[in-house]
């Protein structure tokens, strides 16, 4: 009982990360319907972001004297980085593309990937790059379970950005001009809704959560690496399908089951059919229910 | 008409460009296969840096090979795939290289030998220590490195009576190299009557390994014994291992024997013991080594070093046999005997060089030799 609740804890903890990520692949293909498979380079360079700034505080000494300071600032200028960056992206290598055939964004959104992966491990170097340690190390112990301090930081920031994204979607007037250009990009422009400005916003904040993401893999697992997008882009990807892609509260349940099912498989099956576990999950639920589990309500809901 | 002599001009022009670049410095080939790309560059990249410091300090300390301008180095990518790792056999073979240096995993120096025999080229792994490497009685085939089923034995040995290990969980990354020596623990674990608890696998690029984890906290073992390919992964269980309050001895093999692992494992790294080749720092020709290596590359890894003196063993070789005949290269291979950066360097019959596995441990942020084999705790 002890051990399920551990890796209960654990799950939550990955299938957060997955989320975040899921995040973006959705957001995207609601307002443009292209699967950015770029998506993962983001979250890798988030994580890169992070740790340039999070060492220059710590060679400053402003991480000793204020920690809460130095994070919050380093997670707004990856986030920022990235989300400029995924705009800059979308404007070179997909907006002259829009009106090309679908599978045209795709293959260029391939290609982006894999430039933007051997970009970052010529830039940075094929060695992994450790995060500053000291950060948030320990936990609270109750007998066998362990909850480290950093579960904890990563749970509550995923969730607080969760909700800052549910609130800007569903209750701003962005968050409306949003829907309305992932419903109908030529009636919402006819309503004076500017749908280039819309897109950018969109690759923006999916890029700035997966930023988020990086930053939090790095303080969690330690390092970080220039081919880290690739493996957890796919399995956010999963996690955006299984959920239903386009639906944003989709995602967030997809990150979660698909975290929680390659814990679970991996602690009372095997660890090395972990990754295979999460893809049974998707391809039974996509068997049976093919819009995926939040797909139905498509119409009103999706980004 | 202006068009036609114009193409005839431009086409003499390459023609003779084609010439003179083929005429011109003549240069002895050598090929080094290694991942460059994908998880495990960082140690496919310290094998091409080994490789391209040997080819520097031969030219300097032995002149270079007579009747060459200056040796050419073909370092190709086999992103530790089998595939790959053909693929660039054959290209190595169109580029009519001497020698090869490589490759890292197990599972790429095996087909790639087999291609590269049929062309009779000679190939020395630095790095491959699975068995099968060179008990295929391939002519060609050399290994700097040790060989699992020596270093099994002596990781067995060295938990049962330094560790007075009785519990261990034993936990691989299913490469030919890391399953192979994870099972060669296991059957040398239980002939010794320790009690392998569990055997448990995990997937390569994995970053979380915290469901694996908490089933070794549960089972608590005296010893976890990670047989993973490359620090990386080492460093992240390390850490994951420390912060879940792991109480298990932590033991690894020669893959995590790289500066690097100290640099992201950190104080998890601390304690840790792992087995590994014995290399003397302080002779001569390591300091040779060393002296061109870290001003350009950073503290010396894993396998450079036996990529460099794989490297040299075949310039020797190839200056002693005063041809680029395979087969007297081969026969001064077996001939050759010398003291090499990392040990000292004698071809057995099968094309090892035999092995001297000592167990290290993490002391402050260094590799410190521990125990051997023979005379137990080093002083």
């Amino acid at each position: 009982m002890d051990s399920f609740i551990q890796q209960l804890i654990n799950g939550i903890t990955l299938g957060g990360i997955y989320a975040l990520i899921a995040l973006g692949y959705t957001m995207v293909y609601g307002v443009i319907q292209l699967i950015n498979f770029a998506h993962g380079e983001f979250f890798a360079a988030g994580g890169y972001v992070g740790v340039i700034f999070l060492s220059f505080f710590t060679g400053l000494g402003y991480m000793e004297t204020h920690p809460i300071l130095c994070l919050t600032a380093s997670f707004a200028l990856a986030m920022m980085y990235c989300a400029y960056l995924a705009i800059g992206v979308e404007k070179i290598a997909y907006k002259p593309l829009r009106k090309e055939a679908r599978l045209a964004a795709l293959l260029s959104a391939l290609g982006v990937s894999i430039f933007l992966s051997n970009g970052l491990m010529l830039t940075q170097g094929v060695y992994d790059k450790a995060y500053p340690s000291e950060l948030f190390q320990g936990g609270f112990s109750f007998g066998i379970i362990t909850i480290g301090y950093l579960q904890v930081l990563i749970v509550c920031l995923t969730g607080a950005l969760l909700v800052a994204l549910n609130l800007l979607v569903f209750k701003t007037k962005i968050g409306m001009a949003m829907r309305a250009t992932a419903q109908d990009k030529t009636m919402s422009a006819l309503v004076a809704i500017g749908s280039n400005k819309i897109i950018s916003l969109t690759f923006g904040i999916g890029a700035g959560l997966a930023a988020a993401a990086g930053i939090m893999v790095g303080l969690y697992y330690g390092s970080v690496r220039y081919d880290m997008g690739f493996l957890p882009g796919i399995k956010a990807f999963s996690a955006a399908v299984l959920g239903g892609i386009g639906n944003i509260t989709g995602a967030m349940l997809g990150g979660l089951i698909i975290g929680m099912v390659e814990i679970f498989g991996a602690g009372y099956i095997s660890g090395e059919y972990k990754d295979v576990f999460a893809f049974i999950i998707l391809i039974g639920v996509l068997y049976f229910k093919p819009t995926g589990i939040m797909g139905e309500n498509i119409d009103d809901t999706r980004v | 008409m202006s068009k036609k002599i114009f193409s005839i001009m431009v086409m003499a022009l390459l023609t003779t460009l084609f010439i003179i670049s083929t005429a011109s410095a003549e240069s002895l080939k050598i090929g080094s296969m290694s991942p460059l790309t994908g998880p495990y560059a960082s140690d496919g990249t310290d094998i091409k840096n080994g490789v391209l410091t040997a080819i520097e300090v031969f030219e300097k300390q032995e002149g270079g090979i007579p009747g060459y301008d200056k040796i050419e180095l073909f370092p190709q990518d086999d992103v530790c795939d089998p595939r790959n790792a053909v693929a660039a056999a054959n290209k190595l073979i169109n580029l009519k290289v001497v020698g090869v240096i490589g490759a890292y995993c197990s599972s790429c120096t095996i087909p790639a030998s087999e291609t590269l025999d049929e062309a009779k080229i000679v190939m020395i792994t630095p790095a491959s220590t699975n068995e099968q490497v060179t008990d295929r009685g391939l002519p060609y085939m050399f290994r700097m490195c040790g060989r699992d089923d020596d270093q099994a034995p002596a990781a067995a040995k060295f938990m049962k009576e330094s560790l007075n290990a009785k519990t261990i969980f034993i936990i691989d990354d299913k490469t030919t190299y890391s399953q192979g020596l994870a099972d060669g623990v296991s059957k040398n674990c239980k002939a010794l009557g320790m009690n392998v608890v569990t055997h448990d696998h995990v997937n390569q690029g994995d970053k979380d390994f915290s469901a694996v984890l908490t089933k070794v906290k549960g089972a608590n073992p005296d010893i976890l014994y990670m047989s993973l390919q490359g620090y990386s992964p080492a460093a992240l269980m390390s850490i994951q291992a420390k912060r879940m309050g792991i109480k298990a001895q932590i033991v690894t093999q020669d893959a995590v024997f790289q500066p690097k692992y100290m640099e992201v494992a950190k104080e998890a790294a601390e304690g840790v013991y792992l087995t590994y080749g014995f290399t003397d720092p302080t002779t001569p020709e390591y300091k040779a080594f060393q002296q061109i290596y870290e001003p350009k590359y950073g503290k010396i890894a894993a396998y450079a070093t036996y990529a460099y003196d794989s490297t040299i063993a075949l310039l020797k070789a190839i200056k002693a046999a005063g041809s680029t005949d395979p087969d007297k290269i081969k026969a001064e291979l077996m001939k050759l005997e010398f003291n090499g950066a990392s040990k000292h360097i004698k071809f057995k019959e099968n094309g090892d060089s035999g092995s001297s596995y000592i167990a290290f441990k993490v002391v402050k942020g260094e590799f410190v030799p521990y125990w051997e084999p023979t005379n137990g705790l080093i002083k």
